[in-house]
């Protein structure tokens, strides 16, 4: 086997005609998701507003009013004609039930669809900004940990512990309602007014960056501790102090071997953040339960819920792919071939 | 006043010395070479002079002063430093390897830094290479980046580990080149290798090290020709046979 094969399989690797539908799958979706967060974005809409255009981008719109752009009203029609051929046929309900449920469902998904939108926006912002925090935590949490000796390593080695050992969930209940984090971000002025997502969302932040900080340090300190020790040594033999033997020597490299691991956390945080809606942000998974709760349509709703998920963490994988293609150097954090 | 003073220099692993009250000196220009059997404190005594190994007893000074009294990155500027693998920055091309001491080091610019770059890549004859990566050069050119990389740093002295050793045979050649020109060129160097050729020309004195302690030292011929101590030559005799 080569070593080719031994790598994980991702979207990039697929071949030409499945990529090409893949490909396209994702152009469509996106390009319907971007034009949806612009067509109800309260920030744009100021500007479009002051330049004497105000109708063409519409925030106002409360997010349970929002039209579909496609009508669902084919796929409803096509579930009730196949079922009531189902029924004049006489032939069993398995026959024909599951073709009524997939019109069904996708005449559901075109009716959701907006909300959703709405939802992964959020989803999306909470968890681009908390791990890109998350990681200017982490990159100084764990150089403390490999190189910070043992106070340092200590103090950084009781945060990772105490961060992971608790889970997410309670962490945020304790942001949100143990601490009067929430007041204290509101009584800022700016929060919630206009575009500034409200309080709830911020504290989500907070809550996000400081757990994904405690995983992402795990991640990059086996990546620094994979760095060869002589690599210091070198830097450190030219007259560069240990830190700046550090900065310029071992983390360049440890952050390359990192980027696999951090790919993870990153998906898994996608995920993970559905629990801020246990903390009322009406981010993805908030949104879906709040059309449970308009239609009782759980099974459908958790299935498109899924495929939301699905696509965006196809879509970061394949981005990661392409950051860890862009940044690589021959011979750094790939198999190192006979030379 | 010698360049390099070694005075009762001993240092301990443990319950293990590796150097046992050292004794010599060097002038500016010399070219020493030590040579000993494997586990003799060769290279203990090489990192002694920049400090990547503290000594425990004795003085060391360059050019009259104590180094423990230095800034060790100062006196890393000082001395270059070259080692058996290479230890080339792997995330820097071969250019980059030379800069970053430039750059962080002694502060020059980065256009500055790129020049004399160039410079020092042309004297060891790996300009062409200077935008590949250590990963698509081969050892010899690497280990003539290495020696680039502590030369552009202009060192009053500079040491060098088996600089040779993990090479192919074919390769060691431009690497002995590199470093006969330097000598040439007055360089006061401290190396260690086993390459009694380079040895023998090059070298205005050689010292045989042996259980942390300098056996028997010299001028080559004399080592070669009129050894003191039957160990000394034993292990050339040894090592010449290998040579051959």
């Amino acid at each position: 086997m080569s070593v080719d094969e031994t790598e994980p399989a991702a979207v990039g690797d697929l071949p030409g005609r499945r990529r090409l539908v893949v490909l396209v799958v994702g152009a469509v979706f996106w390009t319907w998701l971007l034009t949806r967060w612009i067509y109800h974005n309260a920030a744009l809409d100021r500007i479009f507003s002051t330049l004497g255009l105000p109708g063409l981008i519409r925030s106002e719109v409360p997010v349970r009013d929002r039209e579909p752009w496609l009508s669902p009203e084919p796929f409803a029609s096509a579930a009730d004609s196949v079922a009531s051929f189902g029924h004049g046929s006489g032939l069993p309900e398995v026959a024909t039930g599951w073709l009524v449920w997939l019109c069904d469902l996708l005449a559901f998904s075109i009716e959701s669809a907006p909300a959703l939108a709405e939802g992964a926006y959020v989803t999306v912002y909470l968890t681009v900004v908390s791990i890109l925090l998350g990681l200017a935590i982490a990159v100084p949490l764990s150089v403390a940990r490999v190189y910070g000796g043992t106070v340092l390593g200590r103090l950084s080695l009781a945060y990772t512990e105490l961060i992971r050992g608790t889970p997410l969930l309670a962490q945020l209940f304790l942001l949100y309602y143990g601490l009067p984090l929430a007041s204290v971000i509101e009584s800022l002025g700016f929060v919630g007014s206009g575009w500034v997502p409200g309080p709830a969302a911020f504290v989500a932040i907070v809550g996000f960056t400081i757990n994904s900080s405690a995983y992402q340090s795990e991640y990059i300190r086996s990546a620094l501790q994979s760095v060869d020790e002589k690599q210091l040594v070198a830097a450190r033999s030219v007259g560069l102090s240990k830190w700046a033997g550090i900065r310029h020597v071992v983390l360049p490299q440890g952050l390359r071997y990192a980027i696999p691991g951090w790919t993870n956390e990153f998906v898994y945080l996608i995920k993970y953040s559905s629990l801020a809606a246990f903390i009322t942000v009406s981010e993805l998974f908030g949104r879906a339960e709040n059309i449970v709760t308009d239609t009782f349509r759980t099974t459908d709703v958790y299935v498109i819920l899924a495929l939301f998920y699905l696509a965006l963490v196809l879509t970061t994988a394949l981005a990661m792919e392409r950051v860890a293609a862009s940044v690589a150097i021959p011979g750094v954090g790939q198999p190192d071939g006979d030379r | 006043m010698s360049l390099l003073h070694f005075e009762n220099v001993s240092k301990s692993y443990g319950d293990e010395e590796v150097l046992h009250d050292v004794s010599f000196q060097l002038d500016a220009g010399d070219v020493e070479v030590i040579v000993g059997p494997s586990g003799s404190g060769k290279s203990t005594l090489l990192r002694c002079v920049n400090r990547l190994t503290e000594i425990d007893d004795g003085v060391i000074s360059l050019e009259g002063e104590d180094i423990h009294a230095m800034d060790e990155n100062t006196l890393r500027r000082r001395v270059g430093m070259v080692f058996q693998d290479f230890n080339l920055f792997a995330h820097r091309t071969a250019r980059g390897n030379v800069t970053l001491g430039l750059t962080e080091v002694l502060g020059l610019s980065k256009h500055e830094a790129d020049e004399r770059a160039e410079q020092y890549l042309q004297q060891v004859g790996v300009a062409d290479q200077a935008d590949a990566y250590p990963a698509e050069l081969s050892g010899g050119q690497k280990q003539r980046v290495g020696i680039a990389r502590a030369l552009a740093m202009d060192p009053d002295l500079m040491l060098f580990d088996e600089p040779t050793s993990a090479l192919d045979p074919e390769l060691v050649g431009e690497v002995l080149a590199v470093m006969r020109e330097l000598a040439d060129d007055g360089m006061t160097m401290l190396a260690v290798t086993h390459e009694m050729g380079f040895a023998r020309s090059v070298a205005s004195r050689l010292a045989f090290l042996e259980d942390g302690q300098i056996v028997e030292r010299g001028p080559p011929e004399q080592l070669f020709e009129q050894p003191q101590h039957d160990r000394t030559d034993e292990f050339l005799g040894e090592l010449t046979d290998l040579n051959r």
